[in-house]
């Protein structure tokens, strides 16, 4: 299956990329009070509305690299969309379906480990709230 | 009244008597008759006759003796108080008035004698006391010659020291004066180098402004490489925008691809390639960015390199203009320290000249307190003949009041009118 890879925070994350709708950038971040540290904010792409989440911060809840310019992977999946912030975009890749996280993606022999949208907005539904 | 000699007298009485007799004798003769009775009576009356006149003649003359005798015993004794009495007018009458101006010669002598013993007395006591006065006098007259010897020669050793201490003092001065004429060289040396590098800090300072109008020339296109950089930088950066967006382009055209399933596998091979071209493109622009930053760096600090330079260079051309002007002070202080020390030699020069001219005087003065050693040393000897002369003197005195003293005891013997 394709794989759309990046990496954030040391991880090198895939994502199935039938949910990629499109990567974005430069575009403004309206920051949102009272939401988890790793929650940037929302864009407004085309009519509409994406919660963006730091992909770094949200991996190791630690601040992750600054970004100037960063590129904006945005999500759709059932009515449903977020955009994602990586460190950086590794790309498409084909992998094996052997249904679980650990498929080795290049030849260095890096491993990539899979998420879900529905995932990803689940762990960020548990994250603590900020102020 | 008329002077009568003893002898006229005597031949006068002898004739007036002869008369009376003759008278008395022819009377008798007369009277009588008897020759020899007239005879012998005319005899008896002449004896009788020459002998009352020959008493009484002698007795007028012893008596006037004998007084004259009494005078004398009295002056003999000492009485000069008597007035001899002059009583006839004869031959005695001579001795009387010889003998009254012998006594009035005796009265004056003695008189003169008094006065003289006086006198003598009176000297004696003026002497006396003068001669105290002269040897007390000597003997100040010898203490302060003592001490005027004493003086002489400590005066003489100090006059001597003195021109030890100046001979010293105007051998440092010469030496000063040698020195003096040295530094006088030296000066004039310092001087001539002083103007040298006055003369070559002007130079250097002329080297300076054309080297810094040379930095300032070949800065010029260093200015002109930094705005080309910075240039280069903006292209760069819109190659980096151009190299991101043709990356976002490619990514979702694979993903536009992917999304096609089989149909968009050839497009998503393109994608692919595209991104990878301009990730290409990308890193060969970092990569650009990285050197044109260092090339933006390295001008960066040339140019502060050369801001520095120029700086360096304008504070060098300052510290040189000062040192001009430093050169400049030096020569004209210089000048005015060879002027100060060409006059202090010249000073040091009459210094030397007016010390020797003083040690003359020191000499001659050395000379004086040797002569007023000697002389003082004569003056204590004179005193000391002086005192030996006043104790004569005094001795001689002392035989003076003895004499004076005879003589008053000689007046003393006498009694004259009035004492």
């Amino acid at each position: 299956m394709d794989i759309f890879i990046f990496e954030a925070a040391g991880h090198y994350i895939g994502i199935e990329a039938k949910y990629i709708y499109r990567i974005a950038d430069n575009v403004n971040i309206v920051p949102v009070p009272l939401m988890p540290g790793c929650y940037e904010g929302l864009i407004y792409y085309r009519g509409d509305l994406f919660d963006v989440i730091d992909m770094g911060r949200f991996m190791e809840e630690e601040p992750s690299t600054p970004h100037d310019d960063p590129y904006i992977i945005l999500l759709k999946w059932n009515a449903e969309m977020v955009g994602l912030i990586p460190d950086r975009i590794v790309g498409i890749k084909w992998v094996e379906d052997n249904g679980g996280t650990g498929a080795v993606f290049n030849e260095r022999g890096d491993t990539v480990e899979l998420m879900t949208p529905g995932g990803i907005w689940k762990k960020l539904a548990g994250l603590a709230h900020g102020t | 009244m008329s002077r009568t000699s003893i002898r006229n007298k005597l031949i006068l009485s002898f004739l007036v008597l002869l008369l009376l007799l003759m008278m008395v004798i022819a009377v008798i003769n007369r009277l009588t008759d008897d020759y020899y009775t007239a005879q012998a009576i005319s005899v008896a009356l002449a004896l009788a006759a020459g002998a009352l006149f020959g008493g009484y003649f002698s007795r007028s003359i012893v008596r006037r003796l004998n007084s004259l005798s009494a005078v004398a015993r009295e002056i003999s004794r000492g009485d000069l108080s008597k007035d001899i009495p002059l009583l006839s007018q004869d031959e005695i009458r001579d001795l009387e008035e010889v003998f009254a101006a012998m006594v009035e010669d005796l009265r004056e002598m003695i008189l003169d004698i008094k006065n003289v013993a006086s006198k003598m007395e009176e000297t004696n006591r003026t002497l006396s006391s003068l001669s105290e006065k002269v040897l007390a006098s000597s003997k100040e007259i010898d203490e302060s010659a003592m001490a005027i010897a004493e003086g002489s020669e400590h005066q003489t050793m100090i006059v001597q020291k003195t021109s030890l201490i100046i001979n010293n003092c105007l051998d440092q001065m010469d030496a000063a004066g040698r020195q003096s004429a040295k530094t006088v060289l030296k000066i004039n040396n310092a001087l001539v180098k002083t103007g040298t590098g006055e003369t070559k800090a002007r130079q250097t300072l002329g080297y300076l402004d054309n080297v810094l109008r040379q930095i300032v020339e070949n800065t010029k296109p260093i200015y002109r490489l930094s705005n080309k950089v910075e240039k280069i930088r903006m292209v760069m950066h819109v190659m980096d925008e151009v190299a991101q967006k043709t990356e976002l382009l490619s990514l979702n055209a694979s993903i536009e691809a992917t999304r096609a399933g089989e149909m968009g596998k050839g497009f998503a091979l393109v994608a692919n390639e595209i991104r990878s071209m301009a990730e290409n493109s990308k890193q060969s622009s970092h990569e650009i960015r990285q050197i044109v930053d260092d090339i933006f760096q390295d001008n960066k600090v040339v140019i502060q390199t050369l801001r520095k330079s120029e700086e360096d260079v304008g504070k060098g051309r300052g510290i040189i203009g000062s040192m001009v002007g430093t050169f400049r002070e030096m020569v004209s202080g210089v000048k005015e320290i060879s002027s100060e020390v060409k006059a202090v030699e010249k000073v040091t020069l009459k210094q030397v000249k007016e010390i020797r001219g003083l040690l003359s005087h020191f000499e001659a003065l050395s000379r004086l307190a040797q002569q007023n050693f000697v002389s003082t040393q004569k003056t204590t000897v004179g005193t000391r003949s002086q005192k030996e002369g006043m104790k004569k003197i005094v001795e001689l005195m002392q035989s003076l009041n003895v004499l004076s003293e005879r003589m008053k005891a000689s007046h003393r013997r006498f009694r004259l009118r009035g004492d």
